[in-house]
């Protein structure tokens, strides 16, 4: 009653025929689905595979802590009910790319809405109501930030049609396994060494000192030459892996920590180049560490830990982490998890032991997790805020007034025509768009003759792409086939190089995704060898893409507003809150797009999604920088 | 709310809990919220979503008074009770729901009327945010919390439209500022915070609301323009509140519809702004409270109160202003 005169008949009529699928029930969903109830939307779906932690709970205020653990979706709904017990809401403790979602779940809906907080669920859940032309609610929130799109087929920009900038900053290896100057280098240093010494081994992720920086390369003959002399003089330990090496020992941390902080500190040392203008790291003895004459041992996440206090924690975990990989079996390995204790103390204590060795700033365990695990800052108020705007987004959409709809985007502080939420028109979709467009196509950059097909499938399309289950074959007339999605199929195949299938430069390959409902054309660019560091590197324009030849100009234009991407991607990188950003100190440049001058918003991080402010009426704001 | 330099530094708990925010605002702003208590009246759909923010971000204490009952509104925007029987005191009601939120605030309910209180009564409190008041109180406390240096909120929704208001006193903030630096030595960038210590004054309710937009002045006209709607239209809802005591509400939508008209032309009159400041169709988009609008404007109000308490960060000053008819959300300060 109260309602019907408050929203209007129009309203009310269409919230009592309207269906509504929420995905995700974390910060933004918890406000959301609230909303949703009190609104009278009355038949909610909602689908979330997490679990509850306790760090959700300064904001995920549908949990308490008797409920850390339990599903998400699961005590969201129970909770929500109490505001309506008339609602009828579904809740799936599921993964929303399980198949079970497929199009024509999708299309029971009337709207989408996403409370994501990952880019590659974002990507997938845009596909999908693409495929069904449902439409879509976006959101994301980062802080004190936040925004609300909504997407609709053929009307409006798709999630996809924008590329996003990378969310992890990489760094050069020569600069992490040789000479670090700040804490996030002892950091991903730190976390390689736990992938070297427990999990996956990744020849990307090398801790021992670096012979090819190319800084050695002035007196490069010498330098080779020392580098062989020197390893055979540590006993030979460079010849074997870093993890065989380890087992061999027993995992001895003494032993381990005397190699690490020692000998290879030593042997770094010895590449006197590195050293001229910058301060040479000090090796460090198990035995005599600054610190060992305090009997302490803080195990407070926000204390800073001596270098004694880390060696012990070192030890302590080096034992623990051994133990867990022993649980997992013979060829078992472990995952880094920032919510794993004995995990994340390793990664502090080494990151620490290292930075002291180069002179970095040591740095609590607080301060490291927030680094290493990519955590995002977040807070009720701004998810609340978001949610309300979804809402009142999504009201417009169910009377028939999409094109009254906006992109909504939360400030910091007002913008100076006095806007804290700023709503800027919905841009009609990237005719070039590699998701949206009639016939989507991109390219990659890459040497086919050292490109893998399973890099193919699982960095390229899977990982980048955001494919769910990809068939590629070559667009040759011949349909040759390079990866099915059934199984058993090509999987011999996978270590072999794309050269091997004949791909080179300007060969097309259709790439089909049966649960997406998506096909795409990737058209190979060969390169010798790319700039950066990655494998490959995705445009999604083809006349962004520049040709094989012209190199040294590609490296300096153009691709600048693709989306540049090295493979070089931390798996964690997608498990991000809440679409926030990894360090309050992150300022993001916000760009307006009141002119058609688009700028490529290259310091936003994680997904947010390609950030532009503008206003209505087309006065022009300048970039606003907000910290 | 002054902080001591020996306070308890934060338990390893609550490290765990506040974890997310203590990583955007930092420890010093989470035990300045660990000390501070907080006098929320009025609990309808905006005081609960208010509720909600300052219980889940930790504060010390919040006390939740409002001397009405649970009603038929209460359904569409106020979840701690939108399923509770009616007739029940809406702050007692209120009261359990909002302690599960965070067992480590003091949560205490108070069912009596803000305006029988003493001064003394006030006093004992760090903030005082006031939902669903009339003008006059909104004034009488404001002026109250200014003479006993206590940090004064005000705000409320109708239907579609919403506002806020805060008056600071003269506030004293932490403002960091990330500056991108170039090394002299190398190309590269990095990033260093600077932190300034910064000082806000803010104008008491009473004065601007008698700002005087007929003074002829140079960009009368233009500030007119660009004040934000919804500050003149709930202006018109503030007025009949004022009145009769009471919001308009669906029982009584015609003849609420017919003086809502009414009090738009005498608002109008009385500001001496041109018509077009307030639509003449705006009384369709004011009835009962929109949950999503609450959800909005309380986010902020929520907000203001964690940075007017952990002095971090420039506060908005004074009025955030809502219309969901034209998705505006605006900051704006009447006087200048
Ligand atoms: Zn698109």
């Amino acid at each position: 009653m109260a309602l019907t005169a408050a929203l209007g008949n129009e309203h009310m009529n269409a919230l009592n025929k309207c269906k509504v699928l929420m995905v995700g029930a974390g910060g933004i969903g918890c406000e959301l689905l609230k909303n949703l109830v009190l609104t009278g939307f009355t038949d909610i779906e909602l689908i979330d595979l997490d679990t509850i932690d306790v760090s959700n709970l300064n904001r995920q205020f549908l949990f308490r802590k008797e409920h850390v653990g339990k599903s998400k979706a699961e005590v969201a709904k129970e909770s929500a009910l109490k505001f309506n017990p008339d609602a009828k809401i579904k809740a799936y403790h599921d993964s929303i790319f399980s198949s079970e979602f497929g199009l024509d779940f999708f299309k029971g809906f009337t709207v989408i809405l996403n409370a994501l907080d990952n880019r590659a669920a974002r990507n997938h859940v845009n596909r999908m109501c693409l495929a069904a032309d449902i439409p879509l609610v976006e959101s994301g929130t980062a802080g004190y930030l936040g925004q609300v799109n909504p997407i609709k087929k053929g009307m409006t920009e798709c999630y996809e049609c924008q590329p996003k900038p990378s969310a992890q900053k990489s760094f050069p290896g020569c600069t992490i396994r040789n000479t670090p100057s700040e804490p996030i280098h002892c950091v991903v240093w730190a976390k390689h060494l736990f992938n070297q010494l427990f999990g996956e081994e990744d020849p990307d992720e090398d801790v021992s000192p670096d012979t090819e920086d190319p800084e050695l390369t002035a007196d490069a003959g010498k330098a080779a030459l020392d580098a062989e002399a020197k390893k055979d003089s540590i006993g030979g330990i460079e010849r074997k892996s870093t993890r065989a090496w380890a087992v061999e020992t027993g995992y001895n941390a003494e032993k381990i920590f005397n190699k690490l902080f020692r000998d290879d500190i030593k042997y770094l040392l010895s590449m006197e180049t590195l050293w001229k203008e910058r301060r040479p790291p000090q090796c460090l003895d198990f035995h005599d560490l600054p610190g060992k004459d305090t009997q302490s041992l803080s195990t407070r996440s926000t204390d800073v830990w001596s270098v004694q206090e880390c060696a012990d924690h070192f030890s302590r975990c080096m034992t623990e982490l051994k133990q867990d990989l022993a649980g997992r079996g013979d060829s078992g390995m472990l995952v880094w998890d920032k919510d794993d204790n004995h995990a994340m103390d390793f990664v502090t204590s080494v990151a620490n032991i290292r930075a002291h060795i180069f002179g970095i700033p040591l740095k609590s365990g607080f301060e490291i997790k927030s680094m290493a695990g990519n955590i995002i800052p977040a807070i009720a108020t701004t998810n609340a805020i978001i949610a309300g705007a979804i809402v009142m987004e999504t009201l417009k959409i169910l009377v028939g007034k999409m094109d009254k709809c906006k992109q909504v985007y939360l400030n910091r502080v007002p913008n100076d025509r006095k806007r804290l939420l700023v709503p800027c028109a919905l841009d009609p979709p990237k005719p070039k768009c590699y998701v949206c467009s009639s016939k989507p196509e991109c390219s990659v950059r890459l040497n086919s003759s050292k490109v893998t097909l399973k890099t193919l499938k699982d960095k390229i399309l899977k990982g980048y792409l955001n494919m769910i289950a990809p068939d590629v074959e070559i667009d040759d007339g011949k349909g040759t086939i390079l990866i099915s999605s059934e199984e058993g199929e090509t999987e011999d195949n996978e270590d072999k190089f794309l050269s091997d299938f004949g791909v080179g430069n300007n060969t097309r390959l259709k790439c089909d995704d049966f649960l997406q409902n998506y096909s795409l054309i990737v058209s190979v660019v060969y390169v010798e060898k790319l700039e950066g560091e990655g494998e490959f590197e995705v445009v999604g324009d083809i006349s962004e893409c520049h040709p094989a030849e012209d190199e040294a100009s590609a490296s300096t234009n153009g691709i600048s507003s693709s989306a540049k991407q090295t493979a070089e991607e931390d798996d964690d990188l997608v498990v991000i809150e809440d679409l926030e950003i990894t360090d309050t100190n992150q300022a993001l440049e916000i760009e307006d797009i009141s002119e058609s001058r688009k700028r490529p918003a290259e310091d936003v991080q994680p997904p947010v999604m390609a950030k532009r402010r503008a206003a209505e009426g087309g006065d022009s704001e300048d970039i606003i920088e907000i910290s | 709310m002054e902080v001591e330099d020996n306070m308890e530094t934060i338990t390893e708990d609550e490290a765990e809990l506040y974890d997310r925010q203590i990583r955007l605002w930092g420890l010093d702003a989470q035990r300045r919220l660990r000390a501070a208590s907080v006098l929320l009246i009025g609990l309808k759909g905006l005081g609960a979503e208010v509720a909600k923010n300052i219980i889940l971000s930790g504060v010390k204490a919040v006390t939740l008074m409002d001397p009405n009952m649970i009603d038929e509104e209460d359904k569409m925007s106020q979840f701690f009770v939108s399923s509770a029987p009616m007739g029940q005191n809406r702050a007692l009601a209120s009261a359990a729901p909002a302690q599960l939120l965070n067992p480590m605030v003091k949560v205490t309910a108070d069912a009596s009327d803000p305006s029988d209180k003493d001064d003394g009564f006030f006093a004992e409190f760090d903030v005082i945010c006031a939902t669903g008041c009339k003008n006059s109180l909104q004034c009488r406390l404001d002026n109250l919390c200014q003479e006993k240096k206590i940090k004064f909120f005000s705000g409320d929704i109708f239907g579609f439209y919403g506002f806020m208001f805060s008056d600071l006193g003269r506030h004293e903030y932490l403002h960091e500022e990330i500056k991108k630096r170039k090394k002299d030595d190398e190309d590269k960038e990095d990033e260093g915070i600077t932190i300034t210590r910064e000082v806000t004054n803010f104008s008491r309710l009473e004065d601007e609301l008698k700002f005087d937009w007929t003074a002829d002045t140079p960009g009368m006209k233009k500030k007119i323009r660009q004040t934000p709607s919804a500050f003149f239209i709930t202006r018109v809802y503030e007025e009949f509140l004022e009145l009769h005591g009471r919001r308009p509400t669906v029982a009584t939508m015609d003849m609420d519809t017919k003086e809502l008209q009414n009090l738009r032309i005498l608002v109008l009159n009385k500001l001496g702004v041109p018509a077009k400041c307030i639509p003449e169709d705006f009384y369709k988009y004011g009835f009962g409270e929109l949950s999503p609008v609450c959800a909005i404007v309380g986010g902020v109000l929520g907000q203001e109160i964690i940075k007017a308490v952990s002095q971090k960060d420039a506060p908005l000053n004074n009025f955030f202003l809502f219309n969901g008819v034209n998705d505006e959300g605006m900051v704006d300060k009447v006087s200048l």
